[in-house]
């Protein structure tokens, strides 16, 4: 019985309508179509769940009121007051991570969040982002958050890399993080799912782990999504209340 | 549900959530670990990328900047050891409920106190 193993099959990039603009490639791809699906389903749950707004929530109606209210309450306590003129792009982050993420559970689907580049253009967004509220609302002074008050200048020549270099890192460790939870999440079943087709009546054992690392990984969807928007609302409470 | 006047209706749907919340802050006081469990666990998974990133970024980092310089190997080696302490620093700051704050100030820093007193941000750690 020859099995052939290929857990990081299921991230390959593949083109389903291929289309090429000025030598760019621009094709429309399983990636794209993963996005589109979430952008859809977040659509129609926002829209089609608040069109008929009744005192007492219906099913769809509680779903959009919970996942807003969420987010709210997120927002409102890391985020610090003013920034609730921010909810509906950290609510859009949010319900963006959290739908890839469940959505790339669904067996022969994939996964959006799995790819590097997906988060750090997520990241990076929230990065400029947050570094141009900072300009805006604080104008040189923002750089103020790069010296750490009462410290003696000898050691701001030492003090003030290391702030730079951690607010510099911030993008990649937002990236890093949900990028590597979700590759490793997924190659892990495939892996199990590969064990289970090789063993024959024995693969009661694997597919038994793997029922356990589903639930794992539907937590872990939900968990990349929080931490996700917490740290933006943390990066944002920076950028608007100068400590 | 077939009660007589529209404000009485509203009245006894009010009644009924506040019964019904009390019913749920009753439940959730038993239950009040998880919550807790899952801050937990929320930190729990920030905190493991961050040194090894700012590690690896910071090394990177130098890398670049001596190739475009030729300096090899200085800088490679300078930010390797700032990039240490840039990851020390951020997973220090989180656990200490300072979150990720960059450039952090005491509490009882002249201007800082003033904004700490109408912020409530870290009663959730």
């Amino acid at each position: 019985m020859a099995i052939e193993l290929h857990p990081l099959q299921q991230f390959e990039i593949q083109r389903i309508v291929p289309l090429q603009i000025g030598g760019i490639d621009i094709s429309f791809t399983n990636s794209a179509l993963l996005m589109t699906i979430a952008v859809g389903l977040i659509t129609a749950l926002t829209v089609l769940g608040t069109r008929k707004a009744a005192l007492v929530p219906g099913r769809w109606q509680s779903i959009a009121e919970m996942s807003y209210e969420f987010v709210a309450d997120l927002v409102d306590t890391n985020a610090g007051h003013g920034a609730r003129q921010f909810l509906p792009f950290v609510y859009t982050l949010f319900m963006f991570i959290l739908f890839a993420n469940l959505l790339g559970l669904v067996p022969w689907s994939f996964t959006v969040t799995s790819h590097i580049i997906v988060t750090f253009a997520l990241a990076i967004v929230v990065f400029i982002g947050v570094t141009i509220i900072g300009f805006v609302k604080h104008g040189a002074h923002f750089l103020r958050l790069f010296v750490p008050e009462g410290v003696p200048a000898v050691l701001l020549v030492l003090l003030v890399p290391i702030e730079l270099l951690s607010y510099f890192i911030r993008p990649f460790t937002l990236a890093i993080r949900l990028f590597a939870n979700m590759l490793a999440g997924h190659t892990m079943l495939a892996i199990f799912g590969g064990f289970a087709a090789s063993v024959g009546l024995l693969a009661i054992f694997p597919v038994g782990i793997n029922i356990a690392l589903v639930g794992l990984e539907l937590l872990v969807a939900l968990l990349q999504a929080y931490v996700f928007a917490i740290l933006t609302c943390l990066y944002l409470r920076d950028a608007l209340h100068l400590h | 549900m077939s009660e007589s006047e529209p404000p009485d209706r509203l009245a006894r749907l009010g009644k009924r959530l506040d019964q019904a919340r009390a019913k749920r802050d009753g439940e959730a006081a038993a239950t009040r670990d998880e919550p807790a469990l899952q801050q937990g666990m929320a930190v729990g998974l920030r905190i493991g990328v961050e040194l090894v990133v700012a590690i690896v970024v910071a090394t990177a980092l130098g890398w670049a900047i001596d190739r475009w310089l030729g300096t090899s190997p200085w800088l490679t080696i300078v930010l390797f050891f700032l990039g240490v302490a840039a990851g020390m620093v951020n997973v220090y700051r989180a656990l200490t409920g300072v979150k990720m704050a960059v450039g952090y100030r005491r509490p009882n820093a002249p201007d800082a106190g003033r904004q700490r007193a109408n912020d409530k941000w870290d009663d959730e750690e």
